[in-house]
């Protein structure tokens, strides 16, 4: 058990059966397979998905929202995985999460001051005047004028919303923060803003955050490391930087080749890898390599690809692979690029 | 920035009263609903000051009579002042259907929050046994209940309220689903809230508007039902009247004097009219897409 | 040769809400060259969707809407409801962001489809099916003579929004508008969508207005940018001449606040940050709508509202103080 952790993942799986009836039957949503990491004490891990990636689900397993399938979560060296509601109370006080949606993450009917101070007031900690000072404390903390705890959600723009929802996690300095696409449905210069604000308090706190998102700029402004996820299962782990200087599995390759940059030349010249077909159901994840219906260099790795899940093995020190092309010292192949069309 | 206006010193739910009170006045249905309610109930509030005669004064010199200065809607078959009755039935009537609705209110509601929120066999139980009863019709589960329980204004009540419950409880169980998919819900649960306060703290006060709104759309339901139910005989008891009741007395005059079954026809009708407008253009103003 | 095809003179878009009036717009001008790719940008609120919507009457009744758009030598915004509605979804057509919910769920995508070529186009059933297995061939939706008869829930999102821009494309449109197209979509997915939507202006010369408030998707696939800001238009240039010397304090501010890779020693700059809010549209403030939150804002900025002017030939800018950094 390292101790050296904030938030440890190890085998986690989480399958939800959809569609059933009384009489049973129904099929099964393979979420989250096997998916193992950890965010060390005062890191930013990113973790990056597209949708069906699993990645949501693994900030709601490992905030105990609900219950993994199997698998072990570990919070400063304890094991949540299956503790009731009750017995997670206490530990409540450590891991705290932002939500996406500055709307809907805030109740209506509370103000804004209400918001932030239910965790002291949950917790017992503070009650009246203390509790008073806390919250204004908080607010200034997060940059909001103290009048804005006397205003409701929805008087409040959307970046004012998400500082009340990182005030509501920061309140009671927590050792852990999952972040789940905070800045998502921002505007271009409030994300920005809130992401500085985030990055300014982790450095100031010192909590370890687990930070989730589909952009990869994001990530690359924000995070120590990165992990990638696919259809359930991490297929790449790196440090930040060696992540985007060496992308090693095919699928990181291809997001990092498909997102956009703000700059018309290098744009359209750069080349770039367009993946055929969909993301496949996860209701029927495909055999062995889950990317390999999609996968441009699946010639040279059939037929194993689609017999055997490749493992997730070590490139180089601190670098994880899980592609079955890539082993530790032997690097995979960079796709088959075509320059983008040039208008 | 900020551009200093007056609405910044106003309070948020100020305001808010203020755009609702607008939008309400721009809907003239439910401003006569309103006033025709506001009018009813008060006057039956107010009946033992308000009615010129009690329920039961006789006056055998002046049966079936027609409007005159002394009865301003004339007599019934007993020379009892149909005008008095009128403001003494509605206030029963009207108190069965209030208290029937607020019964109704204060135990369905629970149940259906309940069973929306844990979902699961809980839900699964109640949704199946509240379907089951929907399957009654209101009257019919009404009358079975009031029989069962034995005639009189307090069985009525019950029985009302209970007939009303099943309605409810997917209404509330309706709201509370769509309401913990809001994403405060599991922030509460990050807090450490526990079920019980999601459930009242947080979820509920965010129904009020559609609780208000189907509260007083069951009104006029459980007021008929009350009708129905005395006219039946399983309610209130006469001579104690009641607009059931009453058209029940009228019965055997219909062909002499349709007047004794007018009255209180029409006041049902008019009343439980006022009710459904009023509900429609509260449902209206609360609803956030409405632009107007 | 730039050759006008849609020309929008002083669009204004009022609201008149319960809680008083919102200017949308304010005063907008644009235009639509054959052949080109325009691209709207700006974050919530600064009127690019309502913009668009406008053209075609997409907007409630409690819009007010005021100025010209002549397409073809008619103005949109004085046509009668009956030929507007010939020329929307056959003459201008228009993609929306969400396509689960601009696709009925209830029909088929061949029969939303075939809906577009029988009314417009008056095609028989068999002809206009012929011609739908032609479309989801174009916008590349593998089998597509299987996938006809498919419902929009058995489609992924991506396939969804090519669906979309199948349904856009039926009668060959001259003017394609999409608001936001793919917000909704993996990165992945988009990258396959604006291939497409660059193969449409190629093959079909399909003129298209893209509306979005993501400064990669412009920079990947317009032509010309306009830069709208609180319902007025801050700036429009060539979309090389944008990126590469801004002039604009809100788009210099815009472009900073993107996060880019970073490859030096030191510590890593923060990102660009606009001080304080977008103004409230309640009122049609008399001076440049920017001030509040601009480093350059002065007395003028603050009482009088800047009018576009050249900075550069086909560069526009509406500011006081103009220029680079």
């Amino acid at each position: 058990m390292s101790d050296a952790a904030a938030l440890e993942v190890r085998n986690l799986v989480k399958h939800y059966r959809v569609g059933t009836g009384i009489t049973g039957g129904g099929s099964i949503v393979h979420a989250v397979d096997d998916v193992s990491f950890e965010v060390r004490r005062g890191e930013l891990l990113g973790l990056v998905g597209e949708s069906g990636s699993g990645k949501s689900t693994v900030a709601n397993c490992v905030m105990r929202l609900t219950e993994p399938t199997s698998g072990e979560i570990l919070l400063r060296g304890s094991d949540i995985t299956h503790l009731s509601r009750r017995e997670m109370r206490p530990l409540r006080r450590e891991l705290h999460m932002v939500f996406q949606d500055p709307y809907s993450s805030l109740n209506p009917r509370m103000s804004c001051g209400a918001i932030v101070g239910e965790p002291l007031r949950l917790h017992g900690i503070a009650k009246g005047g203390e509790l008073r000072t806390r919250v204004e404390e908080t607010f200034d903390l997060v940059g909001l004028r103290s009048e804005l705890r006397y205003r409701y959600p929805h008087e409040l723009s959307g970046g004012q919303r998400q500082r009340v929802g990182l005030a509501r996690a920061l309140i009671l300095k927590p050792s852990v923060l999952i972040a789940d696409e905070p800045v998502s449905a921002l505007d271009v210069s409030v994300q920005a803003s809130i992401l500085n604000l985030l990055r300014d308090l982790q450095r100031e706190m010192g909590f370890s955050c687990l930070f989730i998102t589909h952009d990869l700029a994001t990530v690359e402004f924000l995070c120590d490391r990165v992990a990638v996820m696919y259809l359930g299962k991490l297929v790449e782990l790196a440090p930040r930087e060696e992540l985007f200087a060496s992308p090693q599995h095919p699928y990181t390759q291809a997001l990092l080749s498909a997102a956009v940059v703000p700059d018309p030349e290098e744009q359209r010249t750069r080349k770039r890898t367009v993946l055929e077909g969909d993301v496949p159901s996860p209701l029927a994840p495909p055999s062995g390599c889950r990317f390999h219906t999609r996968c441009p260099l699946e010639p040279r790795s059939a037929p194993r690809s689609s017999e055997e899940e490749p493992p997730l093995t070590e490139f180089t020190p601190g670098h994880l692979v899980a592609c079955h092309l890539v082993s530790a010292g032997r690097p995979a192949p960079r796709l088959v690029e075509e320059p983008a069309k040039i208008a | 920035m900020s551009v200093v206006d007056a609405t910044a010193l106003t309070s948020p739910r100020a305001r808010r009263r203020v755009l609702l009170r607008k939008r309400f006045l721009r809907r003239p249905m439910a401003v006569v609903g309103l006033v025709i309610v506001v009018v009813f109930v008060v006057v039956a509030a107010l009946a033992p000051w308000v009615a010129p005669y009690s329920a039961s004064a006789t006056d055998f010199n002046a049966i079936l009579a027609h409007s005159s200065s002394k009865h301003l809607l004339g007599t019934d078959e007993l020379g009892r002042d149909e005008l008095s009755r009128l403001i003494w039935g509605g206030r029963a009537s009207m108190q069965a259907g209030f208290l029937a609705t607020l019964l109704a209110m204060i135990v369905a509601v629970p149940i259906g929050m309940v069973a929306g929120y844990y979902r699961g066999w809980v839900d699964t139980a109640i949704a199946r046994i509240t379907d089951v009863l929907l399957a009654f019709p209101f009257l019919i589960l009404a009358v079975g209940l009031a029989a069962i329980l034995g005639p009189s204004l307090t069985n009525a009540t019950l029985a009302l309220g209970i007939a009303s419950m099943p309605g409810l409880i997917r209404i509330a169980r309706g709201e509370v689903l769509a309401l913990r998919e809001e994403d405060f819900v599991p922030a509460a649960v990050a807090n450490g809230a526990n079920d019980f306060t999601i459930i009242f703290r947080h979820i509920l006060p965010n129904m009020t508007s559609t609780l208000l709104v189907q509260a007083t759309l069951t009104i006029p339901g459980a007021i008929i039902g009350e009708a129905a139910l005395s006219f039946l005989g399983l309610g209130v008891q006469p001579p104690t009247p009641s607009w059931g009741v009453m058209l029940q007395d009228a019965q055997s005059y219909l062909s002499q004097d349709s007047r004794l079954a007018v009255f209180p026809g029409l006041a049902i009708v008019i009343v439980s009219l006022a009710f459904n407008v009023l509900g429609d253009g509260l449902r209206d103003i609360f609803d956030p897409r409405t632009t107007r | 040769m730039a050759e006008p095809l849609l020309e929008v003179s002083d669009l204004s878009v009022r609201f008149d809400t319960d809680d008083g009036p919102v200017h949308a717009v304010d005063k907008l001008s644009f235009t639509l060259n054959r052949g080109e790719v325009l691209g709207i940008v700006g974050e919530s609120g600064c009127g690019k969707s309502v913009t668009c919507m406008s053209l075609v009457r997409l907007l409630p009744e409690t819009a007010v809407i005021s100025g010209n758009a002549v397409f073809d030598g008619v103005d949109l915004l004085a046509l009668p409801p009956k030929r507007l509605r010939a020329i929307r979804g056959r003459d201008i057509s228009f993609v929306f962001q969400e396509p689960m919910t601009s696709l009925n769920p209830v029909f088929r995508i061949g029969h939303q489809i075939g809906e577009v070529l029988t009314r417009h186009l008056g095609l028989s059933r068999s002809d206009a099916r012929t011609r739908t297995i032609e479309l989801l061939d174009l916008v590349r939706i593998p089998s597509p003579a299987q996938r006809i008869d498919e419902y929009p829930h058995q489609l992924s999102g991506g396939m969804r929004q090519r669906v979309m821009i199948a349904m856009a494309l039926a009668c060959n449109p001259r003017v394609l508008i999409a608001d936001e197209p793919t917000t909704a979509l993996d990165v992945t997915i988009q990258a396959g969508v604006l291939d497409l939507m660059r193969d449409v202006r190629e093959r079909l010369g399909t003129s298209i207005v893209l509306i979005t408030h993501n400064l990669g998707v412009v920079a990947d696939i317009a032509d010309r940018v306009v830069v709208m800001y609180a319902g007025r238009k801050a700036e429009e240039a060539p979309v090389g001449d944008l990126y590469a010397a801004p002039q604009h304090p809100y788009t210099i501010g815009l472009l900073g606040a993107i996060p880019r890779p970073y490859h030096g020693d030191g510590e890593r700059p923060r990102l660009r940050e606009i001080p304080g809010r977008v103004p409230s549209l309640r009122e049609l403030p008399q001076m440049c709508a920017f001030a509040d939150r601009c480093p350059r804002a002065d007395e003028l900025s603050r009482s009088q509202v800047p009018e576009l002017r050249f900075v550069r030939p086909d560069h526009l800018v509406a500011c006081f103080h103009p220029g680079p950094e």
